[in-house]
């Protein structure tokens, strides 16, 4: 099980975003680029596949997504709460999953960078480009999807236990990135925040001094 | 890591695979100073379709998918079972455990015992794990596994029990596996171990009806 919001902001306010996310997280950033595949088989959910390509080695996992929850209490949470497996795997995977009589539904390459921290919950906040390949796998030659525009990702893992307090830490942390981009779930857009702009500026003018 | 041979016991045309088979098996053992050691455990699942998943004790986290029909092995975390039951389509068809216990007799290390349901102790199979310490070369271990196998079968054949293990070799390059030993060529040799258990108890079916 995961929490998770997503929002886009533009890409001359990334670095900004960079520093603002170095100061609340302490921690290094992670550079990614992920090459996610996403198969399909008949009426089923998409089965997404993900490698991950860090400091030149290349790691493989299978995400398997499930839905979300239901019902009155989850649409008043604010973050989005999944059901989702993964496991590491060696890279003859899509050899398999084709095998099975899955297909290829989409990909898409990720580039970016990640931070990893512990707020209230193990949190991953990722910053991407999301890049489509022209050509099948070719992942040298990708191109945005949205010039311009970067997603921000951020997730945690919870359990049927937790997932209420997860929540909550999430929550709280996406309001002090309220200035610079409008985090809520995925495949509900609110686009970019007047305030970016102003707040962006703020940040790259002092190295992330201001307190938002 | 050390490499491995996993042998099953064939039955002669016309006889089962019993309890009373699987102890002579056991002393046999011993009767060449084997050194009993302890329990041992692995486990093998048929899903549908024609998917083989396989957990292994020297690799407690990981789990191997096998697709014997297109030379498919796949090492993953121990999750993938989790995903595969998600996967609507893949339903655990049957799963067998491979039971019993672990001998040592110098630079060999032995595993026999019985193959049965996970939800019954009827027994189903006999197998036994041939395990060669010093070298991960499967080449540069052939004869003295050879020669091991030799000696083995024939100290089995003195207790005139009604078949023979059978040590059948898949093709690991087929696979996509090298020389040098791992788990996943413990995980394809159970696979086929599978499937000529599975055959044998269809071939005594058909015979019985």
């Amino acid at each position: 099980m995961e929490c998770v919001v997503q929002g886009i902001i533009e890409t001359q306010h990334v670095e900004a975003l960079e520093i603002l996310l170095q100061g609340l997280c302490g921690v290094l950033k992670e550079r990614l680029r992920i090459h996610e595949i996403c198969l399909k088989s008949g009426p089923n959910l998409g089965e997404f596949m993900h490698g991950c390509s860090f400091r030149g080695s290349t790691l493989m996992t299978v995400r398997h997504i499930g839905g979300a929850m239901r019902g009155a209490g989850a649409e008043q949470i604010s973050v989005l709460v999944r059901t989702m497996v993964e496991s590491k795997v060696s890279k003859n995977v899509l050899r398999l999953f084709y095998a099975l009589g899955y297909k290829l539904d989409h990909e898409l390459l990720r580039v970016g960078f990640a931070f990893h921290f512990q707020r209230g919950a193990q949190i991953t906040v990722t910053v991407s480009s999301v890049n489509k390949m022209l050509k099948l796998h070719a992942t040298d030659e990708a191109v945005p999807v949205t010039p311009g525009i970067q997603m921000v990702e951020v997730t945690a893992p919870a359990s049927a236990e937790n997932y209420t307090e997860v929540v909550s830490a999430v929550s709280s942390f996406c309001e002090y990135l309220a200035p610079l981009l409008h985090l809520s779930k995925p495949g509900i857009s609110t686009g970019v925040v007047p305030t970016a702009a102003a707040a962006a500026a703020s940040l790259m003018s002092d190295g992330g001094g201001t307190t938002l | 890591m050390p490499l491995k041979w996993v042998l099953h016991w064939q039955p002669n045309a016309g006889s089962t695979v019993n309890s009373q088979i699987l102890s002579e098996v056991s002393q046999c053992v011993e009767s060449i100073n084997g050194l009993k050691q302890g329990r041992w455990k692995a486990t093998l699942t048929l899903y549908k379709p024609h998917t083989r998943g396989v957990s292994v004790p020297e690799q407690p986290n990981k789990y191997y998918l096998i697709i014997r029909g297109q030379r498919i092995v796949l090492e993953a975390d121990s999750s993938i079972q989790t995903i595969m039951e998600k996967l609507q389509s893949y339903k655990t068809r049957l799963a067998l455990n491979f039971d019993g216990f672990q001998y040592q007799l110098g630079d060999f290390q032995l595993r026999v015992g019985k193959v049965s349901p996970t939800h019954s102790e009827n027994l189903r199979g006999i197998f036994m794990e041939v395990e060669y310490l010093p070298i991960s070369s499967m080449e540069k271990a052939r004869q003295i596994m050879g020669e091991f196998l030799e000696i083995w079968q024939e100290a089995v054949s003195k207790r005139s029990l009604p078949g023979q293990f059978m040590h059948i070799e898949p093709n690991f390059a087929e696979y996509g596996l090298a020389d040098h030993y791992t788990s996943q060529h413990t995980a394809v040799q159970y696979a086929t171990v599978m499937a000529q258990l599975i055959a044998t108890v269809q071939a005594v079916q058909s015979v019985r009806n």
